[in-house]
């Protein structure tokens, strides 16, 4: 009892002593976790965004302009029927020269004395959504390319392949950062704790005269490394939480981006926990690695 | 209780102790002497597991020091005491707190502290100082206050590093009557110095150590 009192206190103890350095610690790892987090926090948002936006996948299917009321009923139910398709619309060739007209005013004239309507029916069709969305729109449009009184299927996969390569390329950027960014805090940790060690040489000298364990002289700087790395997260979570505020109150003020605003999202809850622990565990286990070696001297 | 034999020790090719035999009993009090440089310091760090010999044996209440693992070290040495030249106290901790770290380290309950400590500095008649800074007291006193710490855990062995190197004669003198008394309650002390006063003073047995070789063995029941 009295043994981890010990060690608590003198853990606060050289958090105190050297507070100008665990100050530098502490905000330098903040610094790095909240530029992970950033990053971080831009991915969980443009993923968002993807998805939402890949949720309506939209395939048009024109159909032959010879097909009779029958087959077409026939196609309509074997598209309605089909697992990969949430939801179709039908839209005749009168609708299709109506909502032409509407959106081009000016090129309709085009379109008349030149004898029946050229433009095609068609079935708009929403895609269910799926884990991948570009192979599964490719899949789908050939499949019912050969479906008969199909004339052709469009769908535009360029912007969805763009979307999931972008979304691949962050996820490596935040595997990348984060060891790059971890190791760093981890350095930072590490060297703060360090001096705080050699600080107390004569500290440990006395400990180890009167038969204290590598573990007893050890765990106080442990500890101190792991309240360095969570007070370092909680900090970077501090700031990313101000900045992200700030963005929304921004975007509030502009009306086009107000639907962007709804759609930004903040760290859950659980992610923030898990980051600070992650914090603690980083800073516990670079103090850790640091003064580990002197556990093992006879001295 | 203490048995070296042939012990040679080198630090980086340059020699410190030369095929050193020496057996110690349960409750003696054993000086070592000898100019500066002869070995004491390292006679006394390689019983104490600060060194391991080069050649040779130690034995420490039966264990052998030189087949210890780092680990284990730390439980050796809470069966002896280790007082040095430099008082080495926490300057920041109180009398009682600095004396009580032994006992912390072991994990013993708060009410045996306070009895072990207050026994431990009464032994050196510190008692009425116990709530003093360590940084404030007298070279004497924190002598006084590294003695009861090394007592404080009613060690069998005692090393003393030239405990007196840093006192005035008078100092030195209560210092080595406390030695004395300690040894006097059954604890077995070994005290390097190169101070004649002392010498005579404790009349006990005297190892002298020249250039790193054990030369003359007097006094004590041998
Ligand atoms: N860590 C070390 N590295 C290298 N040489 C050392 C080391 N410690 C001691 N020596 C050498 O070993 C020899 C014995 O040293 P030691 O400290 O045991 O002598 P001593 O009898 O205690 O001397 P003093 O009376 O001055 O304290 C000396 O020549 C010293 O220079
Ligand atoms: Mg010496």
């Amino acid at each position: 009892m009295k043994r981890a009192l010990y060690v608590l206190r003198e853990a606060v103890t050289g958090f105190r002593l050297h507070r100008a350095n665990s100050m530098i610690g502490i905000v330098t790892t903040a610094f790095t976790l909240a530029s992970f987090g950033l990053f971080g926090l831009t991915y969980l948002n443009v993923r968002n965004v993807a998805r939402m936006l890949q949720q309506d996948l939209q395939v048009v299917v024109y159909l032959q302009d010879d097909i009779s009321d029958a087959d077409r009923e026939r196609l309509e139910q074997q598209l309605r029927n089909d697992e990969q398709v949430a939801a179709l619309t039908y839209v005749s060739k009168a609708q299709a020269l109506a909502e032409f007209r509407q959106q081009f005013p000016e090129e309709s004239r085009l379109l008349e004395g030149i004898g029946p309507n050229p433009l095609p029916a068609s079935f708009v069709i929403t895609l269910a959504s799926s884990e991948r969305p570009s192979a599964d729109l490719a899949d789908f449009g050939e499949r019912v390319t050969e479906f008969s009184g199909v004339e052709y299927v469009r769908y535009n996969r360029d912007w969805i392949e763009h979307l999931t390569l972008i979304i691949r390329y962050f996820e490596l950027g935040a595997v990348g950062m984060g060891i790059v960014l971890g190791l760093a805090s981890a350095t930072i940790i590490a060297n703060t704790v360090s001096l705080a060690f050699y600080a107390r040489k004569d500290e440990v000298e006395i400990l180890r005269l009167i038969g204290a364990t590598g573990l007893f002289i050890a765990l106080p700087y442990i500890i101190e490394g792991a309240m360095l790395g969570a007070m370092g997260s909680g900090v970077a979570l501090g700031l990313l939480w101000s900045g992200f505020e700030v963005l929304r109150a921004r975007l509030a003020d502009s009306v086009w981006l107000s639907d962007v605003r709804s759609l930004l999202k903040f760290f859950p809850a659980q992610v923030s926990i898990m980051l600070i622990i992650a914090g603690m565990m980083l800073g516990a286990l670079a103090s850790f690695l640091s003064v580990h070696r002197w556990m093992k001297v006879r001295v | 209780m203490i048995h070296l034999f042939h012990v040679t020790k080198y630090y980086q090719g340059c020699l410190a102790l030369h095929d050193v035999t020496l057996r110690v009993e349960k409750g003696e009090f054993v000086l070592v002497t000898g100019p500066s440089g002869a070995g004491k310091t390292t006679l006394l760090k390689l019983i104490f597991g600060s060194e391991v010999p080069t050649e040779g044996q130690i034995l420490v209440q039966n264990r052998n020091i030189a087949r210890l693992r780092p680990s284990d070290i730390p439980y050796l040495r809470r069966t002896m005491g280790f007082v040095l030249q430099e008082f080495k106290l926490l300057p920041g901790k109180t009398v009682f707190d600095n004396v009580a770290l032994p006992l912390i380290i072991r994990g013993l309950s708060s009410t045996e502290i306070t009895r072990k400590v207050m026994d431990a500095l009464r032994g050196v008649s510190m008692e009425h100082k116990k709530t003093a800074w360590a940084s404030v007291l007298s070279a004497g006193e924190q002598q006084r206050v590294c003695i009861a710490r090394a007592i404080v855990n009613s060690p069998l062995i005692l090393l003393a590093d030239e405990p007196t190197g840093n006192l005035d004669p008078q100092l030195a003198h209560d210092i080595t009557e406390l030695f004395k008394a300690i040894n006097a309650r059954g604890t077995t002390v070994m005290l390097a110095t190169h101070n004649r006063q002392i010498v005579e003073q404790v009349n006990g047995r005297v190892v002298s150590l020249h250039c790193g070789r054990l030369v003359t063995d007097q006094g004590g029941y041998r």
